[in-house]
């Protein structure tokens, strides 16, 4: 479960990116957030990450605040979430195996992983997560030559090693083709129900938060305009939403 | 029919300004090539005549070197492998030493601003000091022979390898590394899992290059008493044993032209 309560952030030269921002995304929920360029979508996430710090308020993971966090503390409970990107991220010349199998360096620790070596309940549980995503066959093949769509799903398939309760997705198929893109958000579809995760997502194509959302959040100027269900998210709802951006 | 769409032609007018500019800018660059040309030639006192009177001189030597004497073939070949160790010596221990100040001295990676100038600080030294000189120093230390040598081209090695490393580092993808730091990995696990795979191929790389270029150094620092091929190659000039000196020659050819194919081979490999 994921939950921020009036999550704010002002940045030093006085522009407030994000303002009182409350969302919940429950497990098996996937919602989606739209909004124009600027509007804050990335550093909602950067905040619930807390790779931004915010001014005020709290980002609740599976019952622990992670504002009141740092250090040590802080990467640990960080471990329940996870994060993908619009580009994957990869380390280009190891294996696709390997690239998965770090999404569980948090949790090991050891001289073995210090030295750059994986254990091999690790890697077969990579393995498990490559074929959850569609590319086991391309396990021991290097980072480097898959394609955008591929090496999206690894970054997927990587975030998965975490054993992650919570999955943010900033943008993660705007670099894609819209067949590519699709196969990513059935991919975060499935995962959502099947591993009970909570999907929060920022996307620019609204066609796919139509087709794929349990719910809808719009922001603009930092602060939120909505939060429905898919049903009930009108055209002239989301139309207005860049209209104001761009006025 | 005309397109109205279509961008006005540029003409000539349009460059006039900008055109006499760059042919001012142009001669004025050849007038100050030429005369750093110019003073170089009267400061190291050039006299092509001196070629032309010194040609006997060189002739006669070059008579006198032939054939090579290879009775002595054998007899070489100890300080010959003693040159090739003095420059794995001294490659190994180098990168042994540099890849960490490289580390400290990466602006990405180096974890705070005064260890960064401290390495770089440490790096700039090994690196202004020629090997030539810490050879000098090192057989002070610790007398003649190799040792001196090995160590005098790996403390050489540190200057220049920890630059290039640390440049390296400096410009990897930071994206990867950025992505494993989410995942909750630790500092050195980045570092292990990150890090050391984006860049093993280029300091590898690197590293062979920096062997291939001391086993040249090496085949120099018997000179001043550092061990190898050299030091051979100096006895015999001055005892005028000119034929054993071709043969040195002909040996110290053959090596730096297996280190520089074998080095280029492998660096293709790694790519």
């Amino acid at each position: 479960m994921l939950k921020t309560c009036d999550l704010s952030l002002r940045y030093q030269n006085g522009k407030l990116a994000l303002a009182r921002f409350n969302i919940a995304v429950r497990p098996g929920e996937l919602v989606i957030v739209l909004g124009g360029n600027g509007s804050g979508k990335t550093t909602l996430l950067r905040c619930i990450a807390r790779t931004l710090a915010p001014s005020t308020g709290e980002v609740w993971v599976n019952g622990t605040n992670l504002v009141e966090l740092s250090g040590e503390r802080l990467r640990r409970a960080r471990l329940a979430l996870a994060m993908i990107s619009q580009h994957a991220s990869l380390v280009r010349r190891r294996s696709v195996l390997a690239n998965v199998a770090t999404g569980a360096l948090g949790r090991l620790g050891g001289v073995w992983t210090a030295l750059g070596g994986l254990p091999a309940c690790e890697l077969a549980a990579a393995y498990g997560h490559l074929e959850e995503v569609g590319l086991a066959e391309l396990a021991h093949q290097r980072a480097g030559t898959l394609s955008g769509g591929q090496a999206q799903r690894v970054a997927i398939a990587r975030a998965l090693a975490q054993r992650p309760r919570v999955l943010l997705a900033d943008e993660p198929v705007a670099s894609l083709d819209p067949e590519a893109a699709e196969d990513i958000m059935r991919l975060l579809r499935r995962l959502a129900a099947e591993e009970n995760l909570a999907v929060l997502c920022v996307l620019h194509q609204v066609e796919l938060a139509y087709a794929y959302a349990d719910r809808v959040v719009g922001i603009r100027d930092g602060g939120m305009v909505f939060d429905l269900p898919r049903a009930e998210v009108s055209r002239e709802t989301v139309r207005r939403l860049y209209l104001s951006e761009a006025a | 029919m005309t397109d109205a769409a279509a961008p006005a032609r540029l003409g000539p007018r349009d460059f006039g300004r900008g055109g006499t500019f760059v042919v001012v800018k142009r001669v004025g660059i050849g007038l100050v090539l030429l005369l750093i040309l110019a003073q170089s030639l009267i400061v190291v006192e050039a006299r092509p005549q001196d070629l032309v009177t010194g040609v006997h001189g060189m002739a006669d030597i070059i008579r006198r070197a032939m054939p090579p004497d290879f009775q002595k073939f054998g007899g070489e070949l100890w300080p010959a492998l003693e040159t090739i160790d003095i420059a794995i010596f001294g490659t190994v221990g180098g990168v042994v030493l540099a890849i960490p100040l490289a580390v400290l001295a990466a602006a990405n990676v180096s974890p705070s601003r005064p260890i960064y100038f401290v390495a770089r600080g440490a790096i700039g030294f090994a690196r202004a000091v020629p090997d030539l000189v810490w050879a000098l120093f090192f057989v002070t230390a610790v007398g003649l022979g190799p040792f001196p040598g090995g160590l005098a081209l790996a403390v050489h090695s540190v200057g220049m390898l920890g630059r290039l490393f640390a440049e390296t580092i400096e410009q990897m993808d930071m994206a990867p590394i950025d992505a494993l730091a989410l995942t909750g990995a630790s500092r050195i696990q980045v570092f292990s899992h990150g890090v050391v795979p984006s860049v093993l191929p280029s300091l590898l790389g690197i590293t062979l290059y920096r062997l291939d270029e001391n086993i040249r150094s090496s085949l120099v620092l018997g000179f001043v008493g550092a061990g190898g091929i050299g030091f051979q190659l100096l006895t015999a000039m001055n005892l005028f044993q000119y034929r054993e000196v071709s043969l040195l020659l002909i040996i110290t050819f053959a090596i730096v032209q297996a280190a520089e194919r074998l080095s280029a081979v492998l660096r293709e490999k790694i790519s």
